[in-house]
Formats: C-alpha cells, sequence, structure tokens
C-alpha cells in the first residue's frame, strides 16, 4: 500500500491536473473578495445568510459558498486521475505486479481525498485572508468560542466533500473511462443536489431527502446554530456514504477484467 | 530437469457466448523464449492477461514458479514483467519518471534506471516526456519499465507491432539479450511466425481460442524445411530410382508429387537418373514451405497471420 502510494505521489506531483485544481481553489476566493468588495462599493450590503461569507471569520464557510464548484471541479479531476490509468493501459502495471487490488483502489482514494483535504484548506486560508484585507476578520454571529466553531464546520464541511470524492471514486473504478466517469459524476452531483428537493415534496421518498451530502452542502447555513446541531448527522451521513460506496467500488472493482 | 516457470492446464474464458479460450494448457521452463502465434483474436492477449491476474480465470489452473494457491500465485507475480499491445505509459511523465512509477509500484529501488535506460538506447531521452516518444521508443521505454522490478520471468504481447523493419530487428535483439545476459523467461507473442521464428525457442499456436499445436525450434526447422519437389505421372518408376540412389527421406504426397528431403544440392544429379530410368518428369526443383504457409496450413487457411 505505501508502495502504491508512493507511485501515486509522483505522479500526482507531475499532474497538471493538480496544479490546475490547486490554482482554481486559490484564485476563486481572492475573486469573490473583490467582487464582494465591488458590490459593497456600489452600495450591496453582505448579509451572512445570503452570500454566506462576508468577513475573514465567516471566510472558514469558504468551501460551503462554493460547493457546488469544488465538487465539479474535483469530481474532474478524479474522473481523469482514474479514468487515465484504465485508458493509458498503466492500471495493468501495478496490478500485474501481484498487487492487490483493494489496495489499489484505496491508494486512489486517499490520493483524492488527500487532495480534497489540501484544496478545501487553501480555499478556506485564502478565503479568510483575502476577506480578513478587505473587511477585516469581523466575527460569527452567535458564535462564541470562534476556534472550536470553525474546526468543527471546516472537519464537518470536509467531511461532506469526502463522501462526494468517495462517490466520485466508485464511478471512476466502475466506468473505467474518464469521459463517461465525467457525465455520470457531474450528472450524479447535479442530481443528488436537487433531486432531494423533489423528494421533499413527496410522501414516500421524503425520509431520503437528508441521506445525500449535498442537500447538508447545499441548503445548510452553517452559520446557523439550528444547522450547527445538525453536524453529527453530516458526519453520519457522510462516514455512511464513504463506507458503503467503497465497499461496492472494492466489490465490483475486485471482480472487473482488466484490458 | 530445469525449473517450470508457468504451468498453465485446461484454461478458458469464455465472454458472453464467445469462447476466448478453450482448455489452453502450456508450460514454460526456465530459460525459454516460448512464442504464442495466432491470428488476432485467437486467444493470444487473453491467455497473458489470465497469466497476470488481469482477467478471471472461468475454469483451469495456473501455476507460476511452482506456485499454485491464490495468494502464493499472487505473491509470485511480483516476478513478472509484462508489456501488453501498446506501451502502458504515463504520457506526461519523463522516461525516467515513469521508471520512477514503476519502481515504486514494485516497492524497489530506483539504482537500476540509470543503466535501464542506457540498456535501452534511451540516456539521451531520459527528460524527454513519453508523449513526444516514437513508438520505438515508446516500446523500449515499456520494456525497461518492466525490467525496473528485476523480473525473472517477461510477457511481451506483440513488442514489434507498428516497429518499422529497424525498429523489429532492435527489439529482437533486445529480447536476445536480456535472455543471454539477465537469464530472463520470455512469453512473447505475434501474429507473425516469421518473425517469432528469429527469436522464440519454442512455440505455441493458438486458433479460436484452441492451442492447436505446441513445437520446439527444431521441430519447427524439420517442419518448414527445405526439400527437393518432384513431378511425375510416374510415381511407381520414380520411387525405384529414388531407391537406386539410395534416398530414403522423401515423401510420396500424391499419385503425381514426391517430396525429397535429402541430397538438396543434388537436383541435377537426381534429375538426370530419372530421365536415364526413363521417367516421365514434369517437374523438379528445391523448394521450402514458408513458415506463414505452414502457419495456414495447421490453421485451416482461414487466418490473416
Amino acid at each position: 500500500m505505501l508502495n502504491l502510494l508512493t507511485a501515486e505521489r509522483i505522479k500526482l506531483f507531475r499532474s497538471k491536473k493538480l496544479w490546475i485544481v490547486l490554482a482554481i481553489f486559490t484564485i476563486l476566493p481572492i475573486l469573490q473578495a473583490v467582487n464582494s468588495k465591488i458590490s459593497v462599493d456600489y452600495g450591496k450590503e453582505l448579509v451572512q445568510v445570503v452570500d454566506t461569507v462576508i468577513n475573514g471569520a465567516t471566510g472558514v464557510l469558504m468551501t460551503e459558498k462554493n460547493g457546488l464548484t469544488v465538487l465539479l471541479v474535483i469530481s474532474a479531476f478524479i474522473c481523469f486521475f482514474i479514468g487515465e490509468e484504465f485508458q493509458n493501459g498503466t492500471i495493468r502495471n501495478a496490478l500485474s505486479l501481484g498487487r492487490s487490488r483493494t489496495h489499489y483502489y484505496l491508494s486512489k482514494f486517499v490520493m483524492a481525498a488527500l487532495l480534497s483535504l489540501i484544496g478545501t484548506i487553501v480555499m478556506t486560508v485564502v478565503g479568510i485572508i483575502s476577506f480578513t484585507v478587505i473587511f477585516e476578520f469581523g466575527e460569527v454571529a452567535e458564535i462564541n468560542h470562534y476556534f472550536i466553531y470553525a474546526i468543527k464546520s471546516f472537519s464537518t464541511l470536509y467531511l461532506l466533500i469526502l463522501a462526494n470524492v468517495s462517490i466520485y471514486v466508485t464511478i471512476s473504478f466502475l466506468t473505467k473511462n474518464s469521459g463517461i466517469a465525467l457525465i455520470w459524476s457531474f450528472l450524479y452531483t447535479i442530481a443528488t443536489g436537487f433531486l432531494p428537493d423533489i423528494f421533499q415534496q413527496t410522501t414516500h421518498f421524503k425520509h431520503v431527502t437528508y441521506w445525500f451530502s449535498e442537500v447538508f452542502l447545499f441548503y445548510s447555513d452553517f452559520a446557523n446554530p439550528a444547522d450547527i446541531a445538525k453536524f453529527p448527522v453530516m458526519v453520519l451521513v457522510s462516514l455512511i456514504t464513504i463506507v458503503v460506496s467503497s465497499t461496492i467500488g472494492i466489490f465490483l472493482f475486485k471482480r472487473t477484467d482488466i484490458k | 530437469m530445469s525449473e517450470t516457470i508457468l504451468k498453465a492446464t485446461n484454461v478458458s474464458k469464455t465472454y458472453g457466448k464467445n469462447k476466448a479460450l478453450d482448455k489452453v494448457s502450456i508450460e514454460i521452463k526456465r530459460g525459454m523464449i516460448y512464442g504464442l502465434i495466432g491470428e488476432n483474436g485467437a486467444g493470444k492477449s487473453t491467455f497473458m492477461r489470465m497469466v497476470m491476474g488481469l482477467i478471471k480465470i472461468d475454469e483451469g489452473d495456473i501455476e507460476l514458479f511452482g506456485e499454485t494457491g491464490k495468494k502464493e500465485v499472487q505473491r509470485a507475480r511480483r516476478k513478472m514483467g509484462q508489456s501488453i499491445e501498446t506501451p502502458a505509459l504515463y504520457p506526461e511523465l519523463t522516461a525516467r519518471e515513469n521508471l520512477k512509477v514503476q519502481a515504486a509500484n514494485g516497492g524497489v529501488s530506483e539504482r537500476e534506471i540509470d543503466h535501464l535506460l542506457h540498456l535501452m538506447n534511451l540516456s539521451n531521452a531520459g527528460k524527454k516526456k513519453a508523449k513526444n516518444f516514437s513508438l520505438g521508443m515508446r516500446q523500449r521505454l515499456a520494456i525497461a519499465s518492466t525490467l525496473i522490478t528485476n523480473p525473472e520471468f517477461l510477457i511481451l504481447d506483440e513488442p514489434t507491432n507498428g516497429l518499422d523493419p529497424s525498429g523489429i530487428v532492435e527489439m529482437r535483439e533486445i529480447i536476445q539479450r536480456l535472455v543471454a545476459e539477465r537469464g530472463i523467461t520470455v512469453l512473447l507473442s505475434s501474429h507473425l511466425l516469421d518473425e517469432l521464428s528469429q527469436v522464440a525457442t519454442h512455440y505455441g499456436i493458438l486458433h479460436d481460442g484452441k492451442l492447436i499445436n505446441e513445437l520446439s525450434k527444431e521441430e519447427l526447422a524439420h517442419e518448414t524445411r527445405q526439400y527437393i519437389e518432384l513431378e511425375t505421372t510416374e510415381v511407381q518408376k520414380a520411387v525405384v530410382v529414388l531407391d537406386e540412389l539410395e534416398i530414403n527421406d522423401y515423401e510420396v504426397v500424391n499419385g503425381t508429387s514426391i517430396n525429397i528431403y535429402e541430397r538438396i544440392d543434388d537436383v541435377a544429379n537426381i534429375n538426370r537418373s530419372l530421365v536415364l530410368a526413363d521417367v516421365n518428369v514434369s517437374r523438379i526443383g528445391t523448394t521450402r514451405q514458408k513458415l506463414e504457409e505452414y502457419f495456414l496450413q495447421l490453421t485451416g487457411g482461414n487466418s490473416h497471420a
């Protein structure tokens, strides 16, 4: 497993895709801070419930503010990162050496999770800094212990993202093609982002609504005490999603013929 | 007796209704260069993928380096290297980085990288991205990549596919050098028997998923050796003359044709003796059954090889 992770590290650091993803996660918060400043200069008042991030303190919610963008960028990266191994035939190089398929799958998942972690940390830190520079650090309303709140909200947001990362990894291993994986991942992201709203309107599927991590990511306000109270449920849904999707992914990958 | 590296017993694989491999049994011993020949779709790549554990076996057993248990066979695969069809490389990485990745996959040191680049005539291309390589360079880099883990058994699927004549010669020399210098056992495939005959020591002929013949280099040479082809309407009288000339190695093919396998350089004398004995000779001359013709004869003549 460590050998496979070393190989993944070499591939990842030499990959243009990694630097493109990190560049997007770095530039986006700066642009949003500048954009907010221009809006304020034109007379708009920033409201936390609507704008999510309004100062340095709420910058910790940068991932929530850009939830859909983060998911789409990460899904595109994962689809290429895994799909190209099948398309280039390079997956054979590791597997034909007798490497365990479970380890191979997990090494890809670990690298995707690490990239997501680094990406979300970069986005959050750059968000906090750029909003602090323009709007000062300020505070999050009704939060007394900011540091603990920041750690909790960032960890929960990351876990919600990670649940989706796990799904994207599964999709990529099942489709074995970056293009097809990309289409299914986008469809999944869009569908599970918006279908739950439809589920909510029905009698039979109402209970399914809160079993998708995007529901929390897209529709919660992480600065609202009522939603903060739901953090444990969010963590549970994320963990269950990760375990179930990875188990299905590994199970099916072990039965896949590699061309 | 030399060690058995690979022993496949009655292995079969079915895709839907198509039987890609049908009870194929092959034994490869240490030091062999085993050439697997068959037309496209005969099952060569399927067999190789099975040996490497990339596809599941429906029936039969694979024994590798004397190991038969599932986990043990999996572990034994660490002594193998492979290059299947197109070279499997990371196009965005340089030659050196590609080798680093494979060294990490195999859990081995990177010390051999410079030596392998030199061995494959890629020393000057170590910093060039693989996507800018010619096909020949990619093939050589793919082989260097398989050698980084110091394999004892190398599987090469159509290693000369798409190469120009000089590339084919170069690839052949590389394979022969690896066997001579590193003592590697090789299983390689091709749909060109002529090409395989230049390197292989043993042959297995696959047709429609079945192993229809196995033979050594010597046996193949015997099957495709040069001979005198005699055409006459008086086979009986011709046979008497051949016996008088003390020629024993001949074959009466049919009522008008005899193949003579000895005294190949003595056609003129044989012809004179036949004419003096009043045998009506329609045609006499030396000929050689081409490897491709031999292959077509075995496979029923409906192949593309």
